[in-house]
């Protein structure tokens, strides 16, 4: 059971994501304005736009039901749960009961599963197609996803996320090759996991009016984006909390907090801009090519798996 | 005290088929299932301070024949599978006494009850059975009972599904009993009892094992010898699925784990690799195929080819485990392996249960003709929702703990096994997280399409929840999901008692609202904490939500989906067929070797379709050559003798006379 400092840890670093997530996604739509050599909404524009739609009219599709109108606040629920037991500014996740690989993993199918049956709910043929893609993206990461965190979690010895991102803040037992695949992974299913150009397959804005987004509106719009904003930052922070956890705190001190959280913003910035760089620069993927790039993905895990048996 | 809870239990389910038997049709279907909840719950008595106490109760009895008596033995490991049997049976029972009057008034109710009694009764006694002979008997029991359950519809699809059935599970008894015999005439008993001191040689018990793995692998539905399941599960009527996809296959597990870890010792590394081996790929092929389904309870029924796949790799960890002597290892295995087999009893017979409701209100097992029943059948709805999260391994759901203790048992396998192992278990990880990733998919398409959106058939508009005993059967299983997930610290260490019952060595597996894998620095788990949070933060978003309640206006509820201005259809919509059509393009191979073997099947049906044919002609032969002949001579016999029959009063007198002179002359001599 966690202490209460932990505790504490665990929501502030929960309030923080979810707090910084629209500026994250602004800070992607400024980035992409840039690229387009164009002026562009300003840095705070998603805070605006969910505050708006928290002002408007909900409207409800005929045959819609409990798990339409529950959906979004399971995604946010979820979401919260998972930012509280990654370890981000500590080399231990504050909530090691919850902050497990494995359990990590069928968190996120907690939120696929939700977000996608809202989608048939609605009846909205969009977004039953939208439905139908998010699980079949989950099916095709599935094996990459699974195999790297394996991997990672057999260097650390331990599939806790605190203990994995502790071996890899000290690779001093080598495996430097092994560490690098799995990583390089794990990086590729968190961009796929982000839902970006080319891989914003369920929610394709120009092909699926946003897939089970569709039929949302007001309030129930409002909490879905912010959502997914926040599964958008809970990805990168994972990338950035359990693999390239330099800097973070080793003991939770004030003064290594603080360093760990400045660390933290300057890699974070440096994700969300290097995701921006690539939505930006690369054309929407066929859906049915898209489980070439993900064997690739499979195929580094893969690799992982051998550079660990072979010891590199 | 177990052994004549136990043996009441027995009396209960005997005495209410028989009265099903004989009684008229509405007070059958409702003896059937007050004597079944009445049965369950003595025989659950029985069970649980076995399970709790582990004191193993045993008992011999005399039968009818001299070289086998009737061993009973209540262990831990069939205690479990006693507490399974019930707690389904009751609620299989509470279901069905409405169900059964419902579906088939008219059509064999009292039938019904007496073979689901009986059906019920041998699943019972055959794990209670410790003699090789005996376990035979209430196998076979069980196979025939649910043969004819199976073909109780006596359609056509009924009959074709009755019959590979049948050949299948006669098949799959024949292994186990050459396997049996292969070790009385080692150690000269049925007892079983007398095998688990034996040493036997190598060959020997891996040929054994073999047999036994096949034999009860056919039972339980494994790939490849589960080509029956998906067609017999959805042929019987629901509550009888529910009992052959809950706990039927499991007996089969139940053999394999008997046989293989119990009686044999698990003493060879490779019968469990062999058994992991088959359990990744009938989990993945299993959700495949149950994901191109249209029919729900086909749909359902690959599920349990999945299932027993995901069972059958704990099972095989743990007897790689005990062979390497590794007894974190070997109890992490088991654990996963019967934690996930009494969650899936729970969660499955649940689905079944939820399916049969919807079907009997649709009239139909396509899905494509279902829809919009959240809001006509919300009870049914809502736990068929929970029994597809426990399915889909969803936090905190039963489901979820199981697969998690699976996934830590392959990781525990690839840290510390041989070298083969730290090659196979990542992979197997994989073939696991694949499976569960399409489970999530065909659950959000099955109760999608089932239950959401707006109705597709005039029958789907009109239904109605179902009565009182259906929901509350079902809201007995729901409940269970639900509590073998959150209470998940209390639930593992029964599991390791089991376990360890099987391996000699307990390890540690909860301390206070956690569950980790022998060792806490390998991962913890705290599934009642993830409830909390996960309920508690909703308070989160309930507040984002009501910060402008007040200025925006009262939703509007029923609007027309956008159909990017057409006038929306319900052919629109998304179909079952269409949402798994990814699936189907991708993995395209795998389909593949379905329809090739499907093909390889149907070339051998003129062959089975020439059996009757041929029996029915054996049949006359037998009339022209044995009967005819017999009949005719003692009609002959007859004419002669009428010559005695004068008819004369005097004649019959002098007959009498004639009788009592030879009758005193035998008596003087």
């Amino acid at each position: 059971m966690p202490s209460f400092a932990t505790f504490l840890l665990a929501v502030g670093q929960a309030a923080a994501l979810l707090l910084l997530a629209p500026l994250a996604s602004g800070f992607c739509r400024v980035l992409r304005a840039k690229i387009h050599t164009r002026t562009g909404p300003p840095l705070l524009q998603d805070y605006r736009d969910i505050f708006k739609l928290l002002k408007r009219q909900e409207v409800v599709p005929k045959g819609a039901g409990l798990i339409f109108r529950a959906t979004p606040f399971v995604l946010m629920a979820t979401l919260l749960t998972i930012a509280m037991s990654l370890p981000v500014l500590t080399l231990a996740s504050p909530l090691g009961a919850v902050g497990n690989l494995f359990t990590f993993i069928c968190l996120l199918a907690l939120v696929r599963f939700f977000f996608s049956l809202s989608g048939i709910e609605s009846g909205s043929a969009f977004a039953g197609l939208g439905a139908s893609r998010e699980t079949t993206m989950g099916v095709l990461m599935e094996p990459a996803i699974l195999l790297a965190l394996f991997v990672a979690a057999l260097l650390a010895g331990s599939s806790d996320l605190g203990r994995i991102s502790l071996a890899f803040a000290s690779p001093s037992k080598g495996l430097i090759a092994a560490e690098f695949a799995a990583t390089a992974a794990i990086a590729f299913a968190a961009f796929v996991e982000m839902g970006k150009v080319p891989y914003d397959m369920a929610e394709a804005e120009q092909e699926l009016q946003e897939g089970p987004l569709t039929e949302y509106s007001g309030p129930g719009l409002a909490l879905l984006k912010w959502s997914l904003r926040l599964k958008q930052m809970v990805m990168a922070s994972f990338l950035i909390g359990v693999f390239l956890p330099y800097g973070a705190a080793a003991s939770a001190t004030a003064v290594s907090l603080l360093w760990a959280a400045l660390v933290f913003a300057v890699k974070l910035v440096i994700v969300f801009a290097v995701v921006a760089l690539i939505e930006n620069s690369v054309a929407r993927n066929r859906f049915f090519a898209t489980s070439r790039a993900t064997w690739i993905g499979f195929g580094i895990a893969t690799l992982a798996l051998v550079f660990y048996l072979v010891g590199l | 005290m177990s052994l004549t809870l136990f043996a009441l239990s027995i009396a209960l389910y005997v005495a209410g088929a028989l009265a099903s038997l004989v009684l008229p049709e509405r007070a059958a279907s409702r003896v059937t299932g007050v004597s079944g909840v009445a049965a369950a719950v003595v025989g659950f008595a029985a069970a649980l301070p076995v399970l709790v106490g582990g004191e193993p109760v045993t008992a011999t009895m005399a039968g009818p024949f001299p070289f086998a008596h009737f061993v009973f033995r209540l262990d831990r490991l069939s205690a479990l599978m006693v507490l399974t049997v019930t707690l389904l049976g009751a609620a299989v029972s509470l279901f069905g006494a409405t169900y059964v009057e419902e579906e088939y008034a008219g059509r064999g109710v009292r039938t019904m009850g007496f073979l689901v009694n009986l059906f019920i009764a041998s699943m019972l006694l055959v794990v209670v059975a410790d003699n090789a002979l005996w376990f035979i008997v209430f196998f076979e029991a069980m196979s025939l009972t649910s043969y004819f359950l199976v073909v109780f519809d006596q359609d056509d699809e009924a009959i074709g599904a009755g019959w590979l059935y049948f050949l299948i599970a006669h098949a799959g008894t024949l292994l186990v009993l050459i396997g049996f015999l292969l070790l009385y005439g080692r150690t000269g008993s049925f007892d079983f009892a007398g095998v688990r001191g034996a040493a036997l040689p190598a060959p020997l018990a891996s040929v054994v094992f073999l047999l036994a793995f096949f034999g009860f692998g056919a039972k339980a539905g494994m790939v490849p010898l589960h080509i029956w399941l998906p067609r017999a599960h959805p042929a019987a009527p629901s509550h009888v699925s529910a009992l052959l996809s809950g706990v039927m296959i499991k007996i089969g597990v139940f053999g394999i784990v008997k046989v293989g870890v119990d009686l044999l010792g698990a003493t060879t590394a490779w019968w469990g690799v062999l058994v992991l081996a088959f359990g990744a790929v009938s989990a993945v092929l299993g959700v495949i195929y149950a994901l191109a389904e249209h029919d729900i309870k086909r749909l359902l029924a690959y599920h349990s080819v999945e299932n027993i796949g995901i069972i059958l790799m704990g099972v095989g960890i743990g007897m790689i485990g005990i062979a390497a002597g590794q007894p974190v290892l070997a109890a992490v295995g088991l654990i996963a392996g019967l934690y996930h087999l009494l969650n899936h009893a729970a969660f499955k017979s649940l689905l079944f249960l939820g399916a049969g409701s919807v079907v009997s209100r649709v009239h139909s097992k396509d899905m494509g003709h279902m829809g919009g029943l959240l809001h006509v059948m919300p009870w049914t709805a809502l736990a068929f929702l929970i029994g597809a999260l426990g399915i889909c391994a969803i936090p905190p759901l039963n489901g979820f703990v199981s697969e998690w203790f699976t996934y830590q048992s392959l990781f525990l396998a690839a840290l510390h096994g041989s070298s083969l192992l730290r090659l196979l278990a990542p992979l197997a990880a994989v073939m696991l997280g694949i499976a569960s990733a399409l489970a999530v998919m065909c659950f959000v398409k099955a109760f999608g399409v089932t239950f959401s959106g707006e109705p597709r058939s005039k029958k789907a508009a009109a239904a109605t929840e179902v009565g009182w005993p259906m929901v509350s059967g079902m809201g007995l299983l729901a409940a269970c999901c639900v509590a073998l997930g959150i209470g998940a610290p209390v639930v593992a260490p029964l599991m390791r008692d089991v376990a360890a019952s099987l391996t000699g060595h307990g390890i540690a597996v909860a301390s206070g609202a956690v569950v980790f894998p022998g060792d806490a620095a390998t991962g913890v788990l705290s599934t009642p904490l993830m409830a909390i949070l996960l309920i508690g933060l909703a308070a989160v978003p309930l507040f984002i939500a009501g910060l402008y309640a007040g200025r925006r206006p009262r939703p509007r509820l029923g609007a027309e989906v956008w159909a990017c201005g057409y006038a929306p259809d319900a052919a629109m919509r998304v179909s079952p067929g269409g949402f798994a059509e990814p699936i189907k393009v991708l993995f395209r191979p795998l389909y593949g070797v379905r329809d090739w073997a499907d093909g390889r099947l149907a070339a051998l049906k003129p062959w089975f379709a020439g059996l009757p044919a041929a029996a029915a002609r054996v049949e006359q032969l037998w009339d022209r050559w044995l009967l005819a002949p017999l009949e005719r001579d003692v009609q002959a016999a007859g004419v002669q003798m009428q010559v005695l029959q004068g008819g004369d009063v005097r004649v019959y007198c002098l007959y009498i006379v004639a009788a009592l002179v030879a009758l005193l002359a035998v008596a003087i001599r």
